[in-house]
């Protein structure tokens, strides 16, 4: 892990949060499905934080099986909205409102947020009326960017969706945040926005926080104090009951995991909602851990090539799967890393996609290796076949990063490489977290009187 | 001392094809840098060891730490003797996640080793099988798809366990001055590739990037290649270089750009990519140009012919004082005559068969008294500081080795170092 990445993961206010949740350990459904862009890796950070390990990676397919029925809360990233609420349709839309009612909490954040406002009145998107807010950075016609012209825009029916400010803005608690602990510190909450919604919420007792300003860590396609003008005061985050359950929509990435004191907002509404949520406390710790770890026969590694490698002779199984998994998601992200030098960016249905991006998911598993590695050395049962088969599909990952690079290098258009490395990743990574979370899990089961008794100082009960 | 991947050794077998990670138990009273590669080689003797390493400081922010090395017995004097990795080598040897790489045996087929994370791979290299350092970049860097992996090869000369054999670092000569390319080549070691995106730990980071910073503000400021030609009483090469000269260039961390890079297939004045494919080299060695100029070469055809000895893997400073008594124009008869050097010359700069240099060679003539760059190299590869930058910056030993605690941890002194190498 890596240096501000792992200053922000020290943070002391982590600890303190992490005890509404160790009384009994809520089940966390992820989305990482069609119109999912990366920022739903960030969510593996905060509830790694906050000790959460009972966490699946879901795609829409998931949703309109019954995943749901074993998840207590479903967090939704950024990414393509048109393209979630396509995959989802009106069925996914009311899995997830049954779900709420039946005491879920629906997080979503920037698309997760734009998914389920009700003031969106627009096919496929009106299926998904959550919550009692409109979008505010809505225009017929709006003026050209002064920067960011690849991230300004997106169709909104006969307007668009526009972006004035992009990357970290600042909070201010809404009447929602009464008693809230993130707004006690000096300064205001710093937090990123990459595109999410400037909320309009009739109800002022549904305001979680408001944009109260931005900081020179933010690009601006307006000039600064026009938007400036829109979006302070404007609502951030948006919180409501629906039956049992709770929604939160959210503009700015609360869960970005270089911002701590935005994590904590977040990890705030989930434990309040969470601590009245005392059925479902009851039901914890009872899913069919099955459900989260693909299925045996997935098929990953089809087209890859044998790996050239050398190993020395006598080395465990699990440490022979480890290695290959370690090298070829450092050859990958060696090429990842070389794409981001060149001046390419890909259109995947809405969204732009940056080389970065490639990076960013390859980050995820290579940052939680040392904890399998460890296991490894501590002779802890590891999933051989699983760990086999990720070893494969890291090494498909490369060949496709090293095509994609050639074809850019060359001037082609790259445009399909694109989309197949992106969505191989994105599976891919969702399988790595999927197998960590599993495996913390685990090890959080044993240790669970421990860890009851020493952090939060009473006994398991 | 696991900071700065301080410990962190690989075995490479070549007889067997294997590669371990071992703990290195001795590194704590052995000292870092050439001091535990010394230490090393001497505790795997018997299987003809080359290794490979790199100093305390190589890969931060410290001025000038640049350096990496390679260390084994040279072909031309059978005692122990070291190479300088500097450009991008030595930082990028360090974050590949290797402090130290030591490669035993002799593979029974070409390879290559590709570090990288703190992963050591072991490819067939058959296709690269004479080619050229310039062929042999090229295609490891097409094969890992990323043009910044740093590539320690043997060209052809290597191969052929010439006497002139020079390591190469990417296309540029290295200043091996002891023939280790020959024992790359003797080995079937085709090449060595390097690449990390890791981050080095420190034990006190943020004191130590404050020093290091300082330590970079106070250091005179000196005028890179020119210092060099002016140190060693040639003023005049600069002058010679200038109507070819593009830009100049500087190793990892380093203010002072050292390195000329010289256009003579497009005019220098070229800023821009154009199609032109290899538009000309970079000068890394003041001393192989003076040799040149002072045998009377014009400085283009002068720079053809370092261009064919990187290519060939050839020592440029010997190469360039066989080459110097007959001066030549044509790019066919300079490639001609750079394949048939023998190797007849000595120690490439006179004074380098006057002094004894112990270990390290005259890679660079001499800036100082002989005593004075012996203190030099000992410190630079220690610590990982380039000993000419060290020289030419007048940085004070005490505080760069006032880093060492910050960094990993360690308490070196100034007097220690001469008994590492004892």
């Amino acid at each position: 892990m890596k240096g501000r990445l792992k200053k922000a993961a020290g943070d002391p206010a982590y600890q303190q949060h992490k005890r509404a949740f160790l009384a009994a350990f809520p089940r966390v459904a992820v989305y990482t499905g069609e119109g999912a862009s990366h920022s739903w890796i960030w969510f593996s950070d905060l509830l790694e934080r906050l000790g959460i390990f009972d966490v699946r990676f879901i795609t829409e397919v998931d949703i309109l099986g019954d995943a749901l029925s074993q998840a207590d809360f479903l967090l939704v990233g950024g990414g393509d909205t048109y393209a979630m609420a396509s995959s989802l349709g009106a069925e996914g839309a009311d899995r997830i409102k049954q779900f709420v009612r039946d005491g879920g909490l629906y997080h979503g954040s920037c698309a997760g947020a734009y998914l389920v406002l009700a003031g969106v009145d627009l096919e496929p998107f009106t299926p998904f009326d959550l919550i009692d807010a409109d979008i505010v950075n809505v225009m017929a016609d709006p003026p050209a960017p002064e920067c960011l012209e690849h991230k300004y825009l997106a169709p909104y029916g006969d307007t668009w969706v526009f972006h004035p400010v992009y990357g970290e803005v600042e909070l201010a608690p809404g009447p929602a945040a009464d008693g809230y602990s993130a707004f006690n510190g000096s300064g205001a909450v710093a937090t990123p926005l990459f595109g999410g919604p400037v909320l309009e919420v009739p109800d002022a007792r549904c305001v979680l926080a408001d944009y109260s300003g931005v900081t020179d860590r933010a690009a601006f396609p307006w000039p600064r104090d026009r938007a400036q003008r829109l979006i302070e005061g404007r609502q951030a985050v948006a919180i409501d009951r629906m039956g049992e359950g709770t929604v939160i929509a959210s503009g700015p990435h609360l869960e970005h995991p270089l911002f701590p004191r935005s994590n904590v907002l977040m990890a705030e509404a989930l434990g309040r909602h969470w601590q009245r949520s005392a059925t479902r406390q009851r039901n914890a710790g009872v899913l069919d851990r099955s459900a989260g770890v693909p299925p045996a026969d997935t098929n990953i590694s089809a087209g890859v090539p044998p790996a050239d490698t050398n190993i020395s002779a006598g080395v465990p199984p699990a440490d022979v799967s480890l290695l290959e998994i370690k090298r070829q998601v450092s050859n990958a992200r060696i090429v990842g890393f070389g794409l981001e030098k060149l001046p390419v960016t890909w259109r995947i249905g809405l969204k732009v996609w940056e080389p970065e991006k490639i990076r960013m998911f390859l980050e995820y598993a290579w940052d939680r290796l040392p904890y399998l590695e460890a296991r490894a050395a501590r002779a802890l049962p590891l999933p051989m076949a699983e760990l086999e088969q990720l070893a494969c599909g890291y090494g498909g990952v490369t060949v496709l990063a090293k095509t994609l690079k050639l074809k850019v290098e060359s001037g082609q258009d790259s445009q399909a490489e694109a989309l197949s490395l992106l969505t191989r990743l994105k599976e891919l990574t969702a399988r790595f977290l999927s197998l960590y979370f599993a495996l913390r899990l685990e090890d959080q089961a044993e240790g669970a009187r421990s860890t009851l008794e020493d952090e939060a100082g009473w006994p398991a009960g | 001392m696991d900071s700065m991947y301080y410990g962190d050794v690989l075995i490479v077998d070549l007889d067997a094809g294997t590669t371990e990670q071992v703990d290195f138990e001795e590194a704590d009273s052995t000292g870092p840098g050439l001091a535990a590669g010394l230490a090393l080689y001497r505790k795997h003797l018997d299987a003809e060891p080359l290794v490979f390493g790199s100093g305390l400081f190589a890969g931060t922010p410290v001025p000038g730490a640049c350096l990496g090395f390679v260390l084994a017995r040279s072909p031309l004097s059978g005692e122990p003797a070291v190479a300088p990795l500097s450009l991008f080598a030595g930082a990028e040897m360090k974050l590949s996640g290797f402090s130290m790489v030591v490669v035993k045996g002799r593979s029974s087929k070409p390879v290559y080793l590709w570090l990288h994370d703190g992963v050591a791979d072991i490819h067939d290299a058959s296709a690269l099988e004479g080619k050229d350092t310039w062929e042999t970049t090229d295609a490891i860097r097409r094969e890992m798809g990323e043009s910044m992996i740093q590539v320690i090869s043997a060209g052809p000369a290597g191969e052929a366990g010439s006497k002139l054999a020079s390591i190469s670092i990417n296309y540029w000569g290295s200043g091996d001055t002891a023939a280790l390319a020959a024992v790359m080549g003797g080995k079937l070691l085709k090449a060595v590739a390097l690449r990390g995106l890791g981050m080095l730990d420190a034990d006190e980071p943020e004191e130590f990037y404050t020093k290091a910073v300082e330590l970079l503000a106070g250091a005179r400021k000196d005028k890179g290649f020119r210092s060099i030609c002016e140190a060693i009483g040639a003023p005049d090469i600069d002058a010679w270089l200038k109507p070819l000269t593009h830009r100049v260039r500087s190793c990892f961390a380093c203010p002072s750009a050292c390195s000329t890079f010289v256009k003579y297939n497009e005019a220098p004045s070229v800023l821009e990519s154009s199609d032109v494919v290899e538009p000309g080299m970079l000068v890394t060695s003041a001393a192989a140009s003076l040799w040149l100029m002072q045998g009377g070469w014009e400085a283009e055809p002068a720079c053809r012919a370092m261009e064919a000895m990187a290519r060939e893997g050839v020592d440029m400073v010997r190469g360039a004082r066989e080459l110097a008594a007959k001066p030549l124009a044509g790019g066919d008869e300079i490639a001609a005559a750079v394949k048939s050097l023998e190797g007849s010359q000595g120690a490439g700069w006179p004074a380098g068969e006057q002094m004894n240099y112990g270990l390290f060679g005259a890679w660079v003539p001499p800036l100082a008294n002989a005593d004075a760059w012996l203190a030099a190299n000992r410190v630079g590869y220690v610590l990982g500081i380039c000993p000419t930058y060290l020289m030419l910056s007048g940085l004070d030993a005490g505080s760069l080795f006032e880093l060492c605690a910050p960094a990993a941890g360690v308490e070196l002194e100034v007097d220690r170092i001469a008994d590492m190498f004892g």
